[in-house]
């Protein structure tokens, strides 16, 4: 098992850059999920690190080790592929000892390797099958088996569930889960799926335009984002964000009054310099952080346009006063008969006109 | 729906009845000639007449022979030098792509009067660029004109020529269509590039190469233009000639089309019989 540090790393095609210098410091046993829209430079920061792209700046280190110019094959480190990558003419078990059986391996040890592989992800049985006749899963497994089997430092994961159905992708996902558990190895993992993230990561990197916006705890990027990208990234229906303006400030905060609603008035308290009255800003607010009227800071009349049952939640889409979509997240008991409805704002977070949070 | 499939034929009939009389037709009629004695008039029906001649004819038997050892020694040579010229094509490091790819496939559209000429030209004896070349390098001269041997190495070299690219070309396509992220994969696993070629370029290739390997084996039981006019009608002495140019001088020197059709069914016979061994061979483990 194996740290891995990321030193200013940049990637440049010709004059266009698509990281911009990603420091990015990962423990040894550490699951780190590299989480963003398509185009963040995500997969490209995963294969910098197996080395399948060159760098075009900073350093990469695996083990302590500078792997510049290091080749793959000799960082130890496996991939696992999103279109699985698995050789087609090959049988499962062929599959997982190609590599081993053509680098010369003693045959007892490929054997050993193989068979504990096959037993972890249960797909023993199917050793003399062909790619083409497993299923999407079944796939999965045996791509991640010939990844257990390199027995590496480091496993790299580049959407490895994004090809499956949704029934499937949270049973893989509980596999992976249990997989870093029981090899207790440091592994990668690239998705553009926030609740996969969430649900897998020690640690979340957002990216976006191949910067790196936050890296942090699951729950911390929740709770705490530090701009408006990943506030409205991480979490599902993504938060709410309401046009405001700073209305009055004192030392312990500002007063913010949300656009066209002259009669809701959220206090928030600041350590940072608060910004003058009159300044425009956005208030965050997540569809989970709406409450009854008032039981918060301020109350909210809204239009409901739609309203999604979801079983034992359900998901109110409405319109402020002033226009503004929001989602309002409710217990289905608690959803109201009539389209207009005054909610209470229980919690809130404050972004600047840039989408820095003020804090 | 079955009015609707009547109107369809009705626009089809057209081009059916050109197929059929055309293309079906002279098939059949081909196959029925090559049981009557064209040799009389009017032309007689005698079934033994032409196949007869066939199983005892040392004509056949030597034209059977040159076409089969073009088979066998140009097909496979010029599939490798096809495969090499494609991974050559594949190469990220290659600059000029375009050029080389265009370079290579020029030799199909070049007209076969105008190549075979200056092959004439480049293996003459005295004048030749190859046997200046051979000279060059402290080797002797070679007539390729008058010595069987010589004679068959120059038509199976013209042939490889001519088509080599564009085989090349077809299995560029079918690299091309294998997966960037398999080689990636293996990559990771630490197999070299050369184990990566024989390990898996190759294997998922085999559809491909089989294509290519059906299509030279049709081609060269036709073989008829190279030994026409590059050797002068299977010279020297009949030592190249090929199965199309005995059907060519049986038919159209010696007027006999029964019997230059049952040399045509034999070849389209060894063809077929050739390719479903060759397809057997390579076909795949259940």
């Amino acid at each position: 098992m194996a740290t891995v540090t990321l030193i200013n790393v940049a990637k440049r095609f010709g004059a266009f850059e698509v990281v911009h210098g990603a420091d990015i410091d990962i423990a040894d046993g550490e699951f780190v999920v590299f989480v963003g829209p398509s185009g963040c430079g995500k997969s490209t920061l995963l294969r910098m690190i197996a080395g399948l792209e060159d760098i075009s700046g900073g350093e990469i280190a695996i083990g302590g080790k500078v792997v510049n110019d290091v080749e793959p094959a000799d960082r130890g480190i496996a991939m696992v592929f999103q279109s699985y990558a698995l050789y087609p003419h090959m049988s499962v078990e062929q599959n997982l000892s190609f590599g081993l059986r053509m680098t010369g391996n003693p045959k007892a040890d490929t054997d050993r390797r193989v068979k504990r592989a096959a037993e972890i992800l249960r797909i023993s049985e199917l050793m003399d099958r062909r790619p083409r006749k497993l299923s999407g899963g079944q796939r999965q497994r045996v791509a991640i088996g010939r990844a257990i089997v390199r027995e590496p430092q480091v496993f790299l994961f580049d959407e490895p569930l994004s090809n499956l159905d949704a029934e499937l992708r949270v049973q893989m996902r509980v596999e992976i889960s249990r997989l870093h558990k029981e090899l207790g190895a440091t592994m990668i993992y690239v998705t553009h799926d926030q609740t996969e993230a969430m649900t897998l990561a020690d640690r979340i990197v957002v990216l976006r335009g191949g910067h790196v916006e936050q890296i942090g705890r699951p729950l911390d990027l929740y709770e705490n984002p530090d701009n408006i990208f990943v506030a409205g990234f991480v979490g599902s229906p993504k938060m709410n964000f309401i046009k405001a303006h700073i209305v009055g400030r004192d030392a312990r905060g500002v007063v913010v009054e949300l656009a066209g609603e002259k009669k809701t008035r959220i206090r928030q308290p600041l350590t940072d310099a608060a910004p003058e009255p009159g300044r425009k800003v956005i208030v965050g607010v997540r569809p989970e952080h709406f409450g009854d009227a008032g039981e918060g800071d301020a109350d909210l009349a809204v239009a409901i346009d739609v309203v999604e049952h979801l079983g034992g939640t359900s998901f109110l889409y409405a319109r402020t006063a002033n226009g503004e979509d929001v989602v309002i997240q409710r217990d289905a008991a608690k959803v109201p008969d009539t389209p207009a409805v005054t909610v209470s704002i229980r919690k809130s977070y404050l972004f600047d006109e840039k989408g820095l949070r003020l804090r | 729906m079955r009015n609707r499939n009547a109107t369809a034929y009705r626009f089809l009939t057209p081009y059916l009845l050109i197929f059929a009389i055309f293309w079906v037709w002279p098939i059949i009629s081909s196959f029925l000639i090559s049981f009557q004695a064209t040799r009389t008039v009017p032309w007689r029906f005698a079934p033994g007449f032409n196949w007869g001649r066939l199983i005892g004819d040392p004509a056949f038997f030597n034209a059977l022979k040159n076409t089969l050892l073009i088979l066998v020694i140009q097909v496979p040579v010029m599939i490798a030098l096809a495969m090499v010229m494609a991974v050559l094509l594949n190469s990220p490091l290659l600059k000029a792509r375009g050029l080389y790819r265009f370079a290579f496939f020029a030799p199909v559209v070049v007209g076969e009067v105008a190549y075979s000429a200056v092959f004439r030209l480049m293996f003459s004896l005295d004048f030749g660029i190859v046997n200046k070349l051979l000279n060059s390098i402290g080797l002797p001269k070679v007539d390729w004109f008058s010595n069987v041997t010589p004679a068959m190495a120059l038509i199976m070299i013209a042939v490889t020529w001519r088509w080599a690219g564009y085989n090349a070309i077809i299995l560029l396509a079918g690299m091309q269509s294998i997966p960037e992220d398999v080689y990636e994969a293996a990559t990771l696993d630490r197999v070299s590039k050369l184990k990566q070629f024989f390990h898996i370029t190759l294997p998922l290739l085999k559809p491909v190469i089989v294509f290519c390997a059906v299509l030279s084996i049709i081609g060269t039981m036709q073989l008829f233009t190279e030994p026409f006019l590059i050797t002068e009608r299977g010279g020297p002495g009949g030592g190249t000639e090929t199965l199309g140019l005995l059907l060519y001088r049986q038919g159209f020197r010696s007027l006999n089309f029964g019997y230059a059709s049952a040399v045509a069914y034999t070849m389209a016979g060894l063809a077929i019989a050739i390719t479903l061994v060759q397809l057997w061979l390579m076909r795949e483990p259940k």
